[in-house]
């Protein structure tokens, strides 16, 4: 593996990243919504080891599908830790943890971009 | 059209924030409302309002927002006290009062207000890792 390749790993984690935090403000947002069942992402593990061939445009008018992190699973109800009696499969708390589990993995992404970053610099200018 | 999910994680816990403060306005006109009973002598009072949420698909970004579906009306009986001298008493002096209990709007309050604050710490959190993105250029 080359290692600028960590440039494009990070960058593909911090999408998967915001795809979840996205995914947990709408479990979120509809908590009270009845009948609504609580989503996640697939796990990054997944993603990376899923091979990500474009598509082919071969005509103006096609449209290429959003890079990857658009497959949302929808998570299994033994997998929630509350069903309410409206069918509703949210769980405050755990989305609470779930949105704490993705901040903590951001900053350790953005730490380790910069500081790759700047051992790239001090190559460069040295 | 692609919008960045953490710009649409804001737009979404927005969305929550606007129908949990909806909740919130009809618990505060019910519990308002809690004593009003009809202007006419026997008429009906003040009858409680309830709330109820859907999730709703926005079209032009895909975020799947949430909205209030419907404000209705509470169908229990009406409590009625017999007090011949109110005005909305009827000819055997007994008044119709809201089915509104306050027990019921107190707990509906502090959900809503729990919910608002899920969205608001949403909403922090995902400010957050926007200013760290940002903060990698910095350096």
């Amino acid at each position: 593996m080359q290692p600028l390749a960590l440039f494009s790993l990070a960058s593909q984690n911090a999408s998967w990243l915001s795809t979840r935090q996205a995914t947990i403000a709408n479990n979120v947002a509809n908590a009270n919504t009845p009948g609504y069942r609580a989503a996640d992402v697939q796990p990054f593990s997944a993603v990376l080891s899923h091979l990500n061939l474009p598509m082919a445009t071969t005509s103006a008018g096609h449209i290429q599908p959003a890079s990857f992190g658009g497959g949302k699973v929808n998570v299994k109800t033994a997998d929630s830790w509350d069903v309410l009696y409206s069918g509703n499969s949210v769980d405050l708390e755990q989305e609470m943890m779930k949105a704490g589990d993705v901040n903590r993995a951001h900053a350790l992404n953005v730490n380790i971009t910069r500081s790759f970053h700047q051992m790239l610099m001090n190559a460069v200018k040295s | 059209m692609v919008i960045d999910p953490l710009v649409s994680s804001l737009r979404i816990a927005g969305s929550g924030l606007q129908s949990q403060s909806a909740r919130l306005r009809i618990v505060a006109e019910n519990i308002a409302n809690a004593q009003s009973t009809g202007s006419a002598a026997g008429s009906d009072p003040y009858a409680r309002k309830t709330i109820t949420f859907e999730s709703a698909l926005d079209r032009a970004s895909g975020e799947n927002l949430v909205a209030v579906k419907s404000v209705g009306v509470d169908a229990t009986p009406f409590r009625t006290e017999h007090l011949p001298g109110n005005p909305a008493a009827d000819d055997k002096g007994d008044v119709k009062l809201p089915n509104v209990d306050l027990l019921f709007e107190m707990a509906d309050m502090r959900e809503a207000n729990r919910s608002y604050e899920a969205n608001l710490q949403v909403v922090k959190q995902s400010r957050e890792m926007i200013s760290q993105t940002i903060d990698l250029l910095r350096t």
